[in-house]
């Protein structure tokens, strides 16, 4: 005997730009097919913002975050999970509960245009900005170390 | 030549020396301390505010420092942790 309990949720999927610059409804709907191929009632479906991310993941330093609100059956959270793993679009994802869907999330989606998203910026190109201060320090710190020195020997 | 009646410091039957008024074995640190309520919900999605209670090196801070409640000290830690799974915040350092 299984027991059937719905429950409401809430799923933050982190999708690849490469893919969101496509287009955005198809990767929003291939997404959202998922959760209604387990019987899940879609309450909410939108883009909650494009930014850079805390770390690279897959090579990617920015990502688009898909936030969806539903409601499944306790037993259809395990292949929700395991499908979203295996989509390669979906980098992340996080599956909690939810005690009650916020207003702002029935609230209409803005207008996304995919080809505003900023490039993915390479490390290689921080590295000159950042290390041109760094060359300046060791001199000081070596003019630093011989005054000291100076100052102890005399 | 008779032993002092109390010994300083000692013993929770010694003598005050205070006017009555004993003072804390612990000192300030024995103080109770006021709870802090968060003044924004924890959720995993307000990175701004999850920032104020991360150092330098993106550990979590105590609730010595926090002054939550252990309630709220446990919704604060995870809260950081799932917004560090999904790229929101770094796991090490300060974004």
């Amino acid at each position: 005997m299984t027991l059937q309990r719905t429950r409401t949720y809430e799923c933050m999927c982190l999708l690849d730009n490469r893919e969101v610059r496509n287009g955005w409804q198809p990767i929003k709907d291939s997404t959202l097919a998922i959760f209604t191929k387990h019987g899940a009632k879609i309450l909410s479906g939108r883009r909650w913002d494009e930014r850079r991310l805390a770390y690279t993941i897959k090579g990617q330093q920015r990502g688009t975050y898909l936030l969806v609100y539903f409601s499944a059956d306790t037993q259809a959270l395990a292949g929700i999970r395991r499908d979203l793993q295996f989509r390669e679009s979906v980098l992340r994802s996080l599956l909690i509960e939810c005690v009650e869907v916020p207003q702002a999330a029935y609230e209409p989606e803005a207008e996304f245009d995919v080809n505003a998203i900023p490039a993915d910026d390479a490390p290689a190109s921080e590295a000159p900005a950042v290390a041109a201060p760094a060359e300046v320090a060791p001199t000081e710190a070596v003019v630093a170390t011989e005054t000291t020195s100076t100052e102890t020997n005399s | 030549m008779s032993a002092p009646s109390s010994i300083p410091g000692g013993g929770a039957n010694g003598g005050s020396r205070d006017g009555g008024q004993r003072r804390s074995k612990f000192g300030r640190f024995g103080a109770r301390r006021r709870e802090v309520l968060p003044e924004e919900p924890l959720d995993y999605k307000n990175i701004a505010y999850l920032s104020k209670f991360v150092s330098a090196n993106g550990r979590i801070q105590s609730r010595k420092r926090t002054g939550f409640s252990g309630q709220n000290q446990r919704m604060l830690a995870e809260a950081i942790k799932r917004a560090r799974i999904v790229g929101l915040m770094p796991f090490v350092g300060r974004m």
